[in-house]
C-alpha cells in the first residue's frame, strides 16, 4: 500500500509527534524540529506533513482546549496510531539492517 | 503591556479566513497567533510581523483550501464503500436503463426515431463527402501531379481544361522541371467493333505511355514498360476484357475503333477505382490521334485549345507549382506566341486534388455543395439531440421521485449522472445501429441520383467506423449531459415531496431556446427548398428563346459531306419528319467553342471572344429562333456567311443591327459576310449570361442532326429513322435523344441537389415534429389538472387549445425572425451563380412560415385536442 511509504521528513515529524506524546501539536512540533534539525522549518510545511500523515492514518488528531496564548483558539493534538508505530519501527528496522550490512572498512577514507 | 501591540495584522487574519478551508482555520489561526506571541517576546514586534507574513506566504498550497476529505468524517459505513465504482455499477445502470426505457415507451420511441433519422442522414452525408474527397487520392506522389490548363484572357478570363496540342512536347523538352509529362486526349462515344462483329460505344483515351507512370492504374496482364509503345497497341480494363472476350485471353485480340483504327490489345488494366474521374476504359497510343481524328492535332497548332486535349505532369521533387506558374508557363506563352497572342493564351498548373472540384475546369462536384451537405448533416444531428434534451429535461421532473429515493438511499451526483448517461447511450447506440442499416439501404438511391458508386460498410471502412464512434460519443454527451446534470442536481427532500415543477425559470427558457432553434433549422431548410424549386422551375420553363419540343437529336458519327447530304435527303423523304437540320451543338449546350473576331475594316481583333455554332440553313427556322434583321444563311458547306446575335452587335458597338448586315467578319481565321441578326437566346445554361454568338455553315463540324418529328406517330418514325441511318452509317450505333431532355440535363445536378435538400428538409421537419409531439404530450400530462380546473370553471375546448397554441406560436415566430434573414442570405448566395434568376419574394418566406405553422399546429393540435377533451372529473380525481 502506498500509504506505508514514509518520506524522510514525514519520518522525522512522526518521531517528533511520538516524542511530544501528549502535547504534540503543530507549533510544538515546529519548535522541536527547529531545535533538532538546526534549520528553520516553516509552519506550512509542518501543517501539510501532519495532514498527509493523518490521511495515511499514521496519526489521529483531536482538538485540545482553547488557550489565551493562542488568542482563544484551540490546538489540534496529534497521536501516533498503531499503523504509525508500525511504520516507524519498519523504517528503523530497514535502517538497522542496512547499518548492520556496512563493514568497518566501508568508510575508510 | 497593552494587548493591542500583540495583535498580529488583522488583514492577514482575514486573508486566512478567506482562503483557508473551514476545518483548518481554527488550527492555523491559533498556530500563527501563538508563534507571533513567542517571536514577539524573543525578537521584537517588527521581526515577529515579518515572520508572520513569511509564514502565511509559505502556507499557500492547495492543501490550504482543499476541503476536508469525506473519510475523515465519522461514517457509519466502512470507509472504502462510500465511492461507488462506475464500472462496477455499469451492469446495474444498463439494467435500470432498459427498465426505464421499457416503461416510457413513447418517450423511447420518439427519441430513438429522431436520433435514427438524424444519424442516418449524417452517415450518408459523411460517406458522400468522404467519397468525393477521396477522388484521385490513390496515386503515388499525388502532391506533385498537376494538370496544365489554359486561361484565355479576353475581355473576361475563360478557363479551359485543355492545352494546345504541342504544349506537352514543349513542356517536356524545353524545361527540366517535370519528371514525367503525359498527354492524353479523351474522345467520348466512339464505336468499338470486335472480330465477332459485336459493336459497342465506348469512351476512348489517346495517351502517352508516360500517363501510366504518372497515375496508378496498374496493369494486370501485359508488360508495363511496353504497354502503349507500339503503333497499334491498346490497353483495356479487366471489366471491358470480360465484356468483350468473356473468359478467353484478351491480350492479342484485335479491336477496331470507328473505321479508322485497327488495334491489338497488349495489356489489361485493373478495373478503374470508383474514386477517379478518368473513366475511359480503352487507352490507345497518343500518336494514333493523327490517324483517328486529325482535326485535333492539325499541324501542331498553338492557336486552338480543345478541352479534351489535356496534359498532366509530375513535377520533380522540390519544384513548387507556384514557381512553374510564374516562370516556366509564362515563358512558354512568350516563346510560342507573338506578343498579342501571348497575352491571350496563359497556362497554369492545376493540382490533381482540385480536378474533381473545380467547377470552372469541368470538375464533377462543387465543394460548396459538399459543405452545404455537411452543415445540413450537422443540423439534423443537432435537431435530434435537441429533441432528446427537450424531452429528457421535461421527463426529469416526472422522475423526481425516483431521483429522490435514490438520493435518500445514498446515491451520489456522479452515480446519478452516469446512470442517466447510460440510458442515453443505450438509446443512441440503438439509433446508431438502425441508422447505419437505414443508410446502407438508401445507398442505391443516392448512387442512382448522383450516378456515383458509393458504398457504406462500417466493417472495412476505418474512417466510417471512427466517425460512427465519435458521433456516438458526441450525441450521447450533447443529448445526455444537460438533462443528466439537471437530474443529479435535484434536492432529495424537494424531489421526494414532489414539489419540483417544470417552471424552474432557467430550465424552461433553455427548452424554449432549443425549440426555437429547431423551428429555425426547419424553416431555413424549407426556405432553401422553396427557392431552389422556384429557380429550377424558372430555368426549365423560362423562354429560352428557341423551340425545344418535339425535336429529336441524332448524332452523326462521320461528317463527310456526301454522307450528310445523303442522310438529309433520305430523312426529308420520311413522312413523320417535318424538318431536318445539321449542326455541331444544339441550341442549349455548354460544349461550345469560342474564338476571336475581326470585324469589317477594323484593323485589330475585337476585345471579346465570340462563341461559334456550326449550323446549316434549317437551324434557325427549325428551332424558331427569331430573325431580327437581314436574312437566314444560304445553304452551303463551307463558311461564307455569318449570323450574329444581339449581344454580339452590342459588343461590336454598332448602333443598329442593320449596320452589321453585309459587312465582312473574320472569325477563327475564316472570312465571311454577316447576313443577319437573330434575337438573343440562351445558348448555354441560365447560369451564364448570354454572350456574343455567331452561327455559320461549316459542314465538317456537324456532329448532330436535329429532327422535328410528328409526335402522333413517333415510335414508327424513329424506327424508320433508324433503318435509314443504319444504311448510311453501317458501322455505327444508332442513338437518339430528345431536345427537352438535353435542356434538362443542364440542370441535372441542381435537380439532384433539390431532391436531396427536399429529403433533408422533410427529415428535419419530421424530427422537429416528433420532438414537439413529445413535448406537448408531456405538457398535457403536467397540465392535466389545470385543464380540468379550467374546464370545470367553464373554459371551452378552444380556450384550452389556445393554452397550448399560443406558447408554440410565439416560439415559431421568434424562430422565423431568425431563419428568414439567414435563409435570404444563403439563397441569395446560391442564386448569384445564375445569370438569370428569380428574386425570392416575400411569398416564399410567408409560405415557409405557413408550412411550419401548419405542421406544428397539426402536431400540437393532435395531442392537445385529446388533452382538452379529457373528462375533467377523471383528471381531477386522480391523485
Amino acid at each position: 500500500m502506498k500509504g506505508t511509504q514514509l518520506g524522510e521528513f514525514e519520518e522525522v515529524v512522526l518521531l517528533t509527534v511520538a516524542m511530544l506524546h501528549d502535547n504534540a501539536y503543530s507549533v510544538g512540533v515546529l519548535e522541536v524540529l527547529d531545535e533538532h534539525l538546526g534549520r528553520p522549518v516553516s509552519l506550512g510545511v509542518v501543517h501539510r506533513t501532519l495532514q498527509r500523515l493523518e490521511e495515511k492514518k499514521l496519526v489521529v488528531s483531536r482538538f485540545g482546549e482553547a488557550s489565551a496564548e493562542r488568542g482563544g483558539r484551540s490546538k489540534r493534538l496529534f497521536t501516533v496510531t498503531y499503523e504509525g508505530e508500525l511504520a516507524l519501527r519498519e523504517a528503523r528496522r530497514i535502517r538497522n539492517q542496512l547499518w548492520a550490512g556496512i563493514s568497518e572498512t566501508a568508510f575508510g577514507h | 503591556m497593552k494587548p493591542k501591540t500583540f495583535q498580529p495584522p488583522r488583514w492577514a487574519e482575514r486573508l486566512i479566513g478567506r482562503i483557508a478551508a473551514s476545518h483548518l482555520q481554527e488550527e492555523i489561526l491559533g498556530d500563527l497567533f501563538e508563534l507571533f506571541q513567542k517571536r514577539n517576546r524573543r525578537f521584537g514586534l517588527f521581526a515577529a510581523q515579518l515572520f508572520y507574513m513569511l509564514d502565511i506566504v509559505l502556507l499557500i498550497h492547495p492543501r490550504l483550501w482543499r476541503r476536508a476529505p469525506e473519510k475523515v468524517k465519522p461514517s457509519l459505513y466502512p470507509a472504502n464503500s462510500s465511492t461507488p465504482n462506475p464500472i462496477a455499477m455499469l451492469n446495474n445502470y444498463i439494467k435500470v436503463a432498459f427498465r426505464k426505457l421499457n416503461r416510457h415507451k413513447s418517450y423511447t420511441v420518439i427519441n430513438t426515431v429522431s436520433l435514427t433519422m438524424g444519424i442516418a442522414c449524417a452517415v450518408l452525408i459523411f460517406s458522400l463527402v468522404k467519397y468525393h474527397l477521396s477522388f484521385e487520392d490513390f496515386h503515388t506522389g499525388k502532391d506533385r501531379i498537376f494538370r496544365i490548363y489554359s486561361e484565355l484572357h479576353g475581355e473576361k478570363i475563360a478557363y479551359n481544361t485543355g492545352v494546345p496540342n504541342p504544349m506537352g512536347q514543349a513542356f517536356r523538352s524545353e524545361y527540366a522541371v517535370a519528371e514525367t509529362v503525359g498527354r492524353i486526349a479523351f474522345l467520348p462515344k466512339r464505336v468499338v467493333s470486335l472480330p465477332s462483329n459485336n459493336r459497342f460505344e465506348e469512351d476512348i483515351a489517346f495517351a502517352d505511355p508516360e500517363f501510366f507512370s504518372i497515375f496508378n492504374f496498374p496493369l494486370i496482364e501485359g508488360s508495363a514498360s511496353h504497354a502503349l509503345q507500339g503503333q497499334n497497341a491498346a490497353l483495356i480494363t479487366e471489366q471491358l476484357a470480360r465484356k468483350y472476350f468473356g473468359h478467353s485471353d484478351a491480350v492479342g485480340q484485335t479491336l477496331r475503333i470507328d473505321d479508322s483504327l485497327m488495334l491489338q490489345v497488349t495489356g489489361v488494366l485493373a478495373d478503374l477505382p470508383d474514386n477517379t474521374d478518368f473513366r475511359s476504359q480503352i487507352f490507345v497510343p497518343f500518336g494514333n490521334l493523327q490517324r483517328h481524328s486529325p482535326w485535333m492535332v492539325e499541324k501542331d497548332w498553338w492557336m486552338s485549345v480543345n478541352k479534351e486535349m489535356q496534359c498532366f505532369v509530375r513535377l520533380k521533387p522540390g519544384i513548387s507549382a507556384a514557381s512553374v506558374n510564374t516562370t516556366v508557363l509564362p515563358a512558354i506563352s512568350n516563346t510560342h506566341y507573338d506578343k498579342e497572342a501571348s497575352k491571350y493564351f496563359r497556362f497554369k498548373l492545376q493540382p490533381l486534388a482540385d480536378v474533381h472540384f473545380n467547377m470552372e475546369l469541368r470538375g464533377k462536384t462543387d465543394k460548396k455543395n459538399l459543405y452545404t451537405f455537411a452543415w445540413i448533416g450537422f443540423f439534423l444531428v443537432l435537431t435530434a439531440c435537441v429533441n432528446f434534451v427537450n424531452l429528457a429535461t421535461a421527463q426529469a421532473v416526472a422522475r423526481s421521485r425516483e431521483i429522490g429515493v435514490r438520493k435518500a438511499l445514498g446515491s451520489q451526483r456522479g452515480a446519478l449522472f452516469w446512470q442517466f448517461m447510460t440510458e442515453t447511450a443505450v438509446i443512441a447506440t440503438a439509433a446508431l445501429v438502425v441508422a447505419v442499416a437505414l443508410a446502407y439501404l438508401s445507398v442505391p438511391v443516392v448512387n442512382q441520383l448522383f450516378e456515383i458508386n458509393l458504398s457504406i460498410n462500417p466493417f472495412n471502412d476505418t474512417y466510417l467506423l471512427a466517425f460512427l464512434g465519435s458521433l456516438l460519443v458526441v450525441v450521447v454527451f450533447c443529448s445526455g449531459a444537460y438533462p443528466g446534470l439537471i437530474l443529479a442536481r435535484f434536492q432529495p427532500v424537494v424531489a421526494l415531496k414532489g414539489k419540483l415543477t417544470q417552471s424552474s425559470p432557467h430550465g424552461f427558457s433553455l427548452r424554449k431556446g432549443l425549440v426555437v432553434g429547431q423551428f429555425a433549422i426547419s424553416q431555413l431548410l424549407i426556405i432553401g427548398t422553396l427557392v431552389m424549386a422556384h429557380q429550377l422551375r424558372y430555368s426549365q420553363q423560362a423562354n429560352l428563346g428557341f423551340e425545344k419540343n418535339a425535336v429529336v437529336i441524332v448524332p452523326v458519327p462521320d461528317n463527310q459531306t456526301s454522307k450528310i447530304s445523303a442522310l438529309k435527303s433520305e430523312l426529308n423523304r420520311l413522312s413523320g419528319i417535318e424538318n431536318v437540320t445539321f449542326f455541331d451543338t444544339p441550341p442549349a449546350s455548354d460544349a461550345i467553342g469560342r474564338s476571336n473576331i475581326q470585324f469589317d475594316t477594323r484593323p485589330e481583333h475585337e476585345q471579346f471572344m465570340i462563341s461559334i455554332k456550326a449550323v446549316d440553313n434549317q437551324y434557325v427556322p427549325m428551332f424558331k429562333i427569331p430573325l431580327l434583321a437581314g436574312r437566314n444563311l444560304n445553304p452551303s458547306d463551307t463558311i461564307r456567311e455569318y449570323l450574329l446575335n444581339e449581344t454580339a452587335i452590342k459588343a461590336l458597338g454598332l448602333k443598329t443591327m442593320d449596320d452589321a448586315i453585309g459587312k465582312a467578319a473574320t472569325i477563327n481565321g475564316r472570312r465571311g459576310t454577316v447576313v443577319g441578326v437573330v434575337k438573343d437566346f440562351h445558348f448555354r445554361s441560365l447560369r451564364t449570361a448570354i454572350e456574343p454568338l455567331c452561327m455559320t455553315t461549316r459542314g465538317e463540324a456537324y456532329g448532330s442532326c436535329g429532327l422535328k418529328i410528328n409526335l402522333s406517330d413517333m415510335s414508327s418514325t424513329i424506327a424508320r429513322l433508324q433503318t435509314e441511318w443504319a444504311k448510311i452509317y453501317p458501322s455505327s450505333i444508332f442513338t437518339y435523344r430528345f431536345m427537352d431532355e438535353d435542356v434538362e440535363r443542364l440542370y441535372k445536378l441542381d435537380n439532384v441537389l433539390l431532391r436531396l435538400i427536399q429529403a433533408f428538409a422533410a427529415v428535419a421537419i419530421f424530427v422537429g415534429c416528433l420532438g414537439l409531439y413529445g413535448l406537448v404530450s408531456f405538457m398535457a400530462t403536467q397540465k392535466a389538472k389545470e385543464i380540468g380546473v379550467r374546464k370545470v370553471l367553464g373554459a371551452k375546448t378552444s380556450d384550452v387549445l389556445w393554452l397550448f397554441g399560443k406558447e408554440f406560436l410565439q416560439l415559431l415566430l421568434i424562430a422565423f425572425l431568425l431563419a428568414s434573414p439567414l435563409g435570404w442570405w444563403f439563397t441569395n448566395n446560391w442564386l448569384r451563380d445564375f445569370a438569370y434568376h428569380i428574386e425570392p419574394g416575400p411569398g416564399i418566406f410567408v409560405l415557409a412560415i405557413m408550412i411550419t405553422m401548419f405542421v406544428a399546429f397539426f402536431t400540437v393540435g393532435f395531442r392537445s385536442i385529446r388533452a382538452s377533451l379529457a373528462n375533467p372529473i377523471k383528471t381531477l380525481r386522480s391523485e
